[in-house]
Parts: C-alpha cells; sequence; structure tokens
C-alpha cells in the first residue's frame, strides 16, 4: 500500500494557494454557525440518567435511615478504598448488622459507579448533583448523616416521584430479570431492559443530543 | 486661535483612534471566537462590550515589573518610540476631503518612516530586556521589518508612478469616484505585495514571528507588564489601522464611494479600513505561521522581484500611454 501523504495538486493550484483560499472559507463559513459554548452558571448542562455525581445514601421512607444492610460489598470494591464502613452484630435481633459508621471521602473517589452497581438493596446512590466544591476538606468527608441530606436535597429537587428514580447502576441494562438480587429488579421501561434496549451508540441514534 | 482648533483636532483624532483601538481588539477577538465556533467575551456588559474597557482600567493598574538586570532607560523608553512612531503617522492620513490634520506632500514617504521607526522600539525593547526570549523576539522583527519594508516601498512605487504624487490626498483624489478608477485593478500585482508585506509589517500572523507565543512566550514583550505592555499593544493596533488605511488610499479610492454621505464623509473610509480589519482577522483565525526561513524566502524571493517587475511594467506603460 502506498500512502500519499502530499495530495497531488496541478500547477494552477500551487500558484494560486487553493488550500488558503479553502481554509478561508472555511473559517467564513463557521463565522455564521452557531457557537457551541454553553454560558453555564446561567446555563446548566443537561444531566442525563447515570451521570455519576455526589455520593448519597438513600432515605428509607419506611425506617428514616439509610437502607444499608452493612454487608461491606461497596467498601471491598471500590477500587480507590475511599468507603469505610464499622459495624456491630446485635444478636438481640438474629445478628442483625448495625452500622456504627459509614463514612466516603470524595476526594479520593474515581466516580466509578461500582459500589452503588454492586449494592444488593440499591442503598447508595451517585447523584446527579455536581456543584458541590468546597474550599475545605472535611466538608467533603460525607459522614453517614451528610450523605443521607445529600439524598434529601436530590430527592427534593428531582423531578416525578421519588420511589420511580431508578439509574443504569441499580438497574444494570442489558442484564435478564433473573440474575438480578431482588432489591435490584426495578420496574423500568421495555427499552431498558428487554432486546430493544438502548445503550451506547444507539441511544446517540435515538435521542437527539439537545446540546452537543 | 489656529493653534487651538489644531490641538483640538488632535485630541479629537487621539480619542477616536484610541476607541477604535479598544474595540478593534474586541471585533477581533468575537470575530475569533465565531469562527471558532465559540462566542467570544461575554461577561462584561451586554454580550461583552464592555470588555475593552476592563481591559483597559485592569493594565492601568496592574503593578509595573522592571526586571533587575535590564538597561533601565531603553526599557523605559522603548514602548514610548513605538507607540509616538505609530500615532505621528497617523497626522498625515485624510479620513475624507479636507480631513487631514497634515497635508504635506511626502505622506506616504512619512509614513514609511514613521513605521520603520517603530522596529526600533521594537528592536531595544527586545535587546533591553537582557531576556533570551525577548531578544530571539526583536532579532527576529528587525530582520523581518526590513526585509518587508523593502517590499511593501516597492509595490506603492506603482501607485505614485500612476497618481504622480506622495501627497495622499492627492493619490485618492487621482483614483477619482468610479470603481474602475481604483488602483485595485491596474496594480493588482502591487496589491497582493502590498497585502502580504502589510501582514508581515504589522506582525500579524501568519508572519508573527516576533511574538510567536508557542515558542517564544510573548517575544520582544516578554518582560513588559501593566501600562507598558498595554503600549505596546496599542501601538501594534495602532499600526494595523494605520496599514489598513494605506490600503485603503492606495487602492481602494480612500473616501470615495457609491454615493456621498451625508454629515459624515470618512464613511466610505471607515468602511473599508473596517474590510481590511476583518481579512487581518479572518487570515489570523486561519492560517498557521510561517516559518522563519520561509518568510525570508518569500519576501526576498518573491515579493521584491514581483514588485520590481510591477514598477518597471507600471513605468513601461505610463511612458507609452502618457
Amino acid at each position: 500500500m502506498q500512502i500519499q501523504y502530499k495530495p497531488k495538486r496541478s500547477w494552477l493550484g500551487t500558484i494560486l494557494h487553493v488550500e488558503i483560499i479553502k481554509g478561508l472559507s472555511l473559517t467564513l463559513r463557521k463565522l455564521f454557525s452557531r457557537p457551541v459554548t454553553r454560558q453555564y452558571p446561567e446555563e446548566k448542562p443537561e444531566i442525563r440518567r447515570g451521570f455519576r455525581g455526589q455520593h448519597a445514601l438513600v432515605r428509607d421512607p419506611q425506617t428514616g435511615t439509610s437502607k444499608c444492610i452493612g454487608c461491606m460489598r461497596c467498601a471491598v470494591v471500590c477500587p480507590s478504598r475511599c468507603i469505610r464502613i464499622r459495624i456491630h452484630k446485635e444478636p438481640a435481633t438474629g445478628n442483625r448488622r448495625i452500622i456504627d459508621c459509614y463514612r466516603i471521602e470524595a476526594l479520593r473517589c474515581v466516580y466509578c459507579g461500582y459500589c452503588e452497581e454492586v449494592c444488593p438493596v440499591n442503598a447508595i446512590v451517585l447523584t446527579e448533583v455536581f456543584e458541590y466544591s468546597s474550599n475545605d476538606r472535611p466538608s467533603l468527608f460525607f459522614t453517614m448523616e451528610q450523605l443521607l441530606g445529600n439524598w434529601d436535597r436530590f430527592a427534593a429537587q428531582l423531578q416525578g416521584p421519588v420511589d420511580e428514580y431508578v439509574n443504569p447502576f441499580w438497574r444494570p441494562r442489558g442484564l435478564p430479570e433473573h440474575t438480578l438480587p431482588a432489591p435490584k429488579r426495578l420496574p423500568v421501561s421495555r427499552e431498558w431492559s428487554g432486546e430493544e434496549q438502548v445503550v451506547g451508540k444507539n441511544w446517540r441514534r435515538h435521542h437527539r443530543p439537545e446540546q452537543s | 486661535m489656529t493653534v487651538l482648533t489644531m490641538l483640538l483636532h488632535i485630541v479629537v483624532l487621539v480619542v477616536v483612534v484610541l476607541l477604535h483601538v479598544a474595540y478593534a481588539t474586541y471585533f477581533e477577538r468575537k470575530i475569533i471566537g465565531r469562527m471558532q465556533v465559540r462566542m467570544g467575551p461575554m461577561r462584561v456588559g451586554w454580550h461583552g462590550l464592555l470588555q475593552p474597557i476592563a481591559d483597559g482600567v485592569k493594565s492601568f493598574f496592574k503593578e509595573d515589573i522592571i526586571p533587575e538586570r535590564a538597561d533601565q532607560t531603553l526599557f523605559r523608553i522603548a514602548p514610548v518610540i513605538c507607540l509616538v512612531a505609530m500615532m505621528s503617522s497617523l497626522a498625515v492620513l485624510p479620513f475624507a476631503e479636507g480631513w487631514v490634520l497634515a497635508d504635506i506632500d511626502i505622506g506616504l514617504l512619512f509614513i514609511f518612516g514613521m513605521s520603520a521607526l517603530a522596529a526600533y522600539g521594537v528592536v531595544l525593547a527586545g535587546w533591553s530586556s537582557n531576556s533570551k526570549y525577548s531578544f530571539f523576539g526583536g532579532m527576529r522583527s528587525m530582520a523581518q521589518v526590513i526585509s518587508y519594508e523593502i517590499a511593501m516601498g516597492l509595490s506603492l512605487v506603482g501607485v505614485m508612478l500612476m497618481a504622480g504624487s506622495l501627497n495622499l490626498s492627492e493619490i485618492v483624489r487621482a483614483q477619482g469616484d468610479s470603481l474602475f478608477g481604483m488602483y485595485l485593478l491596474p496594480q493588482c500585482v502591487g496589491f497582493f505585495v502590498f497585502f502580504i508585506a502589510m501582514l508581515a509589517e504589522t506582525n500579524r500572523v501568519p508572519f508573527d514571528l516576533p511574538e510567536a507565543e508557542t515558542e517564544l512566550v510573548s517575544g520582544y514583550s516578554t518582560e513588559y507588564s501593566g501600562m507598558r505592555y498595554a503600549m505596546f499593544f496599542m501601538a501594534e493596533y495602532i499600526g494595523m489601522l494605520m496599514m489598513a488605511s494605506i490600503g485603503t488610499i492606495c487602492f481602494l479610492g480612500g473616501w470615495h464611494g457609491p454615493f456621498a454621505v451625508p454629515f459624515f464623509p470618512p464613511f466610505w473610509f471607515v468602511l473599508k479600513v473596517y474590510l481590511f480589519m476583518f481579512a487581518f482577522i479572518w487570515i489570523r483565525a486561519t492560517l498557521p505561521r510561517y516559518r522563519y526561513d520561509q518568510l525570508m524566502g518569500l519576501g526576498w524571493k518573491l515579493l521584491i522581484p514581483l514588485a520590481l517587475a510591477n514598477i518597471v511594467v507600471t513605468a513601461g506603460v505610463k511612458a507609452l500611454i502618457g
């Protein structure tokens, strides 16, 4: 195979600098195109389902506290080891695990989403909130109360009922229902769960990107 | 009385030109932004309209740092030389019939002299900063300006021959009202040479080697800050405006237009100058930088012979017809 690095051109093209004219016409055309800039603080980006943002622990409406059962799977799977859980067992209630402390170091987190994917009861979630920068470190070491508070704040600004909220980590796309633990078999639309699931490149084809 | 009116005219001219310079930066940033599918300045005022004023205020109040090992005197006067040389050549530009501060008969020569003087400012800035980047920038600027000054001077000799005068107002009058009176058509080779030499003379892309920010930080103005840096910047933009004006006067028929605009005679002049400015910016948004040896090769091997041939042909044709 012969690779032609320099396209051949006629002597007339060389004299008249056709490439320069082509370049100028391109920039002139782009002058009248719509800019892609988003004026950020005024114009927020549209966040899609599956965005991995601020950490939160889901508040269980029945018990008023976290759904976490202390199985330690999230702490084990976490690649950056940013989740710390301390538990004790209470023989009185049939060896149920009671969580003493649940902490996430947001500064070490790599936002991979493994913790919410592995959680059998959908207790942990990476919410769609992304504006939580801070000038000091301690406020980014989330304790259990802070994590529950994060969920309350996220649930308050969520459109639609809170108990219908589902993300692609709680109910992984493309997996058959029977392979999932019971709390993860959440009701989702057919195109999410079944054969016609729309993921990856197909997603872009189905839903026109609103903001490039 | 005449002195007073003259002073008033000078003040008005300087203020108007400085405002133009300020808004030329806005114009440039906006247009380059749009060409790169961005928006350009948007924050200060409506669509960033107050951005040039904010920039001006900022550069006035910034700390003026002078390097310890720099040549103090030269370092201080270099930007002033640049700015003064550029501003004084504004005096001979005819903006409309009779709208000229100094209607001197060597107008074009005066402008050449002044723009060559401005090169001193750049070279001295590069030398006195005592920094390798500034020094390289100054050296490059010197070589570039000298070689392109020749090409530019020669390209305008054709115009001088046709108009029979060096007085800028006379050159405009010689071109007359009509479209075919413009020297753009008979002097198209001269215009080509002039246009390229104009880009090189004002140190604009694709010939911005003296301040090539990718290799030389900022070239000759690396060590400058605050007001002195702003002076270099102003000098560059006034230089652009001036070169655009010379192009308008010598090739596009100056203040003449299809019809006379009431109350504002320089309308067509300003429009044509802005056309040139747009071309400057358009080229900046499109082309990459020339390599140094290519730049010199283009100047000496192509532009100067072309300009010389243009002079011979123009003089021959004029001798045959006239």
